[in-house]
């Protein structure tokens, strides 16, 4: 119940109608002269966000960053929990260490750090310039590029821990016996050790695909104007426009679309457990 | 034990053998596993290495297998040098341990699957899988997945994987471990009856002594990255060839002696245990004085309350000890001494007339061709 609050506030307020008040939207329960309190909604938030391209847009935006975003940090994720998994028991925990270690800094900090990175004058265009290998700064920051950069550096240990667990258990007499029946060790990681690792898999993916869809900082510091996600339409509503009703309805929906993917989720979950 | 032809291959200088480990030492790190190790294996052997655990008859297997790779030395395969050559291109196949079944296959699908590697032609291969499950006697259990089957049932298609490539050589590692006794037994007589009808040269390592001398050919025993002894089982229980393997193989008594000389029984010793002077059957070239050993299994030390008529190999004492077996009984009889010494005797008479019990003064009496004598 307690987590629940939130949403129905959220909700409660995507029904109201915007007005000039603190708060800025009107409230569910009006009393007038009966003694019953008469309830006070509407759908026009979500009507406008309906009617206006802007936001589909930036939706199907979202779910477009969210996809590849996703793939990008599951190919980097599982060769990284792979080789972890691979290496001698007295590393692993080391490099498990050097994979969570950036998250004890501040993730906005850790955002901002990018930002000197991939700027005109950043250290990677001072870098390559030096070595020569480019001899006018690559332009990175505030394009969509950036936005990818930041969320797989953020995102990876959300991919990789999972992926990791589900390796790391992983018998490897089952390697063994794939190599014995004569299958090289190519086909043996398609045929044996992917199928086997599916729940990680999984639950990487989504434990990366489900924020990012909403995921607001990122776009914000280091993609640039074209660049189009709910998570930063929803705070311009909010912030810029004061227009809580829209702001909730946008949020509302969010959730209604991520439903599936939750629910996905933990089916997959379950069947990983049985 | 397994049949053969009538002379024994190893013992017929014009056999070649199929599996020659030639002076193969391993090594992880400063740790030396086997240390220049020399074994011919024959064909259609079913060839036992036996060992207490860290003795280094799995790292032996898993390097006939391929996962291990040899330090120094190397090994052949029908005269071809298959030292180098990766675990999925030597025509051998492994019966694991653990059993490795894939868990996200049916049973069909894990006993297809190294035909599947050798792109075979799909009725071709579902024949051989059909072969293979009436071979275990599994074929209502095509479709079920690895999660669905007992411990029994799971080594059965361990088994049936393992040997749908034909392979000419099949490795065995510790195959009956997780079965239960009466389990056990039954499928090493199966296992034998397979291995003879397929003419697969198996290969078994095992800790279980029972069992090698039950299904081996010839066993090899093994400690601490060296072969102790290769013999058959009979060779190995009645003709040990130190105290290590007798004490190994079922039960021994092992008395210490003093070198007296040979006369024409036998050897001559003089025992710590009896002021009576023992023979055994044996020549053995020593000195006078050299300190050497006798062993005795139980089941050749004679038993009685009257005294033998016998001038030697007589020992007394007292019973301290029955377990009463059903079929036969242990005695264990103290010496004057102190030490213990145990006997076994068949219950062959339903009602005890020669009955033995605690505190009763016996004899211990064995003939010279039971005992054998030990230099190490």
């Amino acid at each position: 119940m307690f987590f629940m609050l939130p949403f129905i506030f959220v909700l409660k307020i995507s029904l109201a109608e915007p007005i000039m008040a603190i708060p800025p939207y009107t409230a569910l329960l009006e009393w007038g002269d009966s003694f019953f309190p008469s309830i006070r909604a509407s759908l026009e938030s979500y009507l406008f966000l309906f009617s206006d391209s802007l936001y589909i847009k930036a939706y199907l935006s979202s779910l477009k960053i969210a996809i590849i975003s996703t793939i990008l940090t599951l190919l980097i994720g599982y060769s990284i929990a792979y080789s972890v998994a691979k290496a001698p028991t007295r590393w692993r925990g080391v490099l498990l260490m050097l994979v969570i270690l950036p998250f004890w800094t501040s993730f906005l900090i850790r955002v901002y750090a990018w930002i000197g990175i991939l700027k005109t004058e950043g250290l990677l265009n001072l870098a390559l310039m030096s070595i020569g290998i480019i001899d006018k700064p690559l332009i990175i920051m505030n394009t969509d590029l950036a936005v990818y950069i930041g969320i797989v550096y953020s995102y990876l240990p959300f991919m990789i821990l999972p992926l990791y667990a589900n390796l790391e258990k992983m018998d490897m007499s089952l390697l063994e016996a794939a190599a014995d029946l004569g299958c090289r060790p190519f086909k043996t990681f398609w045929t044996v050790t992917i199928p086997l690792s599916m729940p990680g898999i999984l639950a990487g993916c989504f434990l990366v695909f489900i924020p990012v869809m909403g995921e607001f900082v990122i776009p914000d510091l280091l993609g640039g104007t074209k660049t189009l996600m709910i998570g930063k339409v929803l705070w311009t509503e909010f912030f810029y426009n004061r227009d809580w009703p829209v702001a909730s309805a946008v949020a509302i929906i969010l959730l209604a679309l991520l439903v599936v993917p939750i629910m996905l989720y933990q089916k997959s979950q379950e069947k990983a457990i049985s | 034990m397994s049949e053969l032809p009538s002379v024994n291959p190893w013992l017929d200088p014009s056999q070649k053998p199929y599996i020659q480990i030639e002076n193969v030492t391993k090594k992880f790190g400063d740790f030396t596993a086997i240390d220049n190790l020399n074994l011919d294996i024959y064909k259609n052997e079913f060839f036992s290495l036996l060992g207490p655990s860290g003795c280094g008859k799995t790292t032996l297997l898993r390097m006939l297998a391929g996962f291990e790779k040899v330090t120094n030395g190397r090994i052949l395969l029908d005269g071809e040098d298959i030292s180098e050559i990766p675990p999925h291109l030597r025509p051998i196949n492994m019966m694991f341990q653990s059993y490795a079944l894939f868990p996200h296959m049916t049973v069909e699908k894990n006993i297809a699957f190294g035909l599947k590697q050798d792109n075979l032609p799909p009725n071709e291969i579902n024949q051989r899988v059909e072969e293979m499950l009436q071979l275990v006697e599994l074929t209502d259990f095509a479709k079920r997945k690895p999660n669905q089957l007992s411990g029994g049932q799971s080594q059965r298609v361990a088994l049936a994987r393992s040997l749908a490539k034909r392979p000419k050589l099949l490795l065995l590692d510790e195959p009956l471990g997780a079965l239960d006794k009466r389990l056990r037994e039954q499928t090493q007589f199966e296992l034998m009856d397979i291995q003879e009808k397929l003419e697969v040269t198996f290969v078994i390592v095992t800790h279980d002594q029972e069992e090698a001398m039950t299904v081996s050919s010839r066993i090899g025993v093994m400690d601490s990255g060296n072969l102790i002894q290769v013999a058959t089982p009979t060779e190995i229980y009645e003709a040990p060839v130190n105290k290590d393997v007798a004490d190994f193989i079922g039960d021994v008594n092992i008395l210490r002696g003093i070198y007296k000389g040979q006369n024409d029984v036998g050897t001559q010793l003089h025992s710590d245990d009896s002021d009576s002077i023992v023979f055994a059957t044996q020549e053995v070239g020593a000195s006078t004085g050299d300190e050497m050993w006798f062993a005795i299994r139980p089941e050749k030390l004679e038993i009685s309350k009257k005294k033998p008529t016998d001038q030697h190999n007589i020992l007394n004492g007292r019973i301290e000890d029955i377990a009463y077996g059903g079929s036969f009984s242990t005695y264990h009889v103290r010496l004057d001494n102190g030490r213990i010494l145990k006997a076994i005797r068949a219950n062959r008479v339903r009602t005890e007339e020669h009955h033995l019990t605690w505190e009763d003064e016996v004899y211990l009496h064995w003939t010279p061709h039971s005992a054998v004598v030990l230099l190490s």
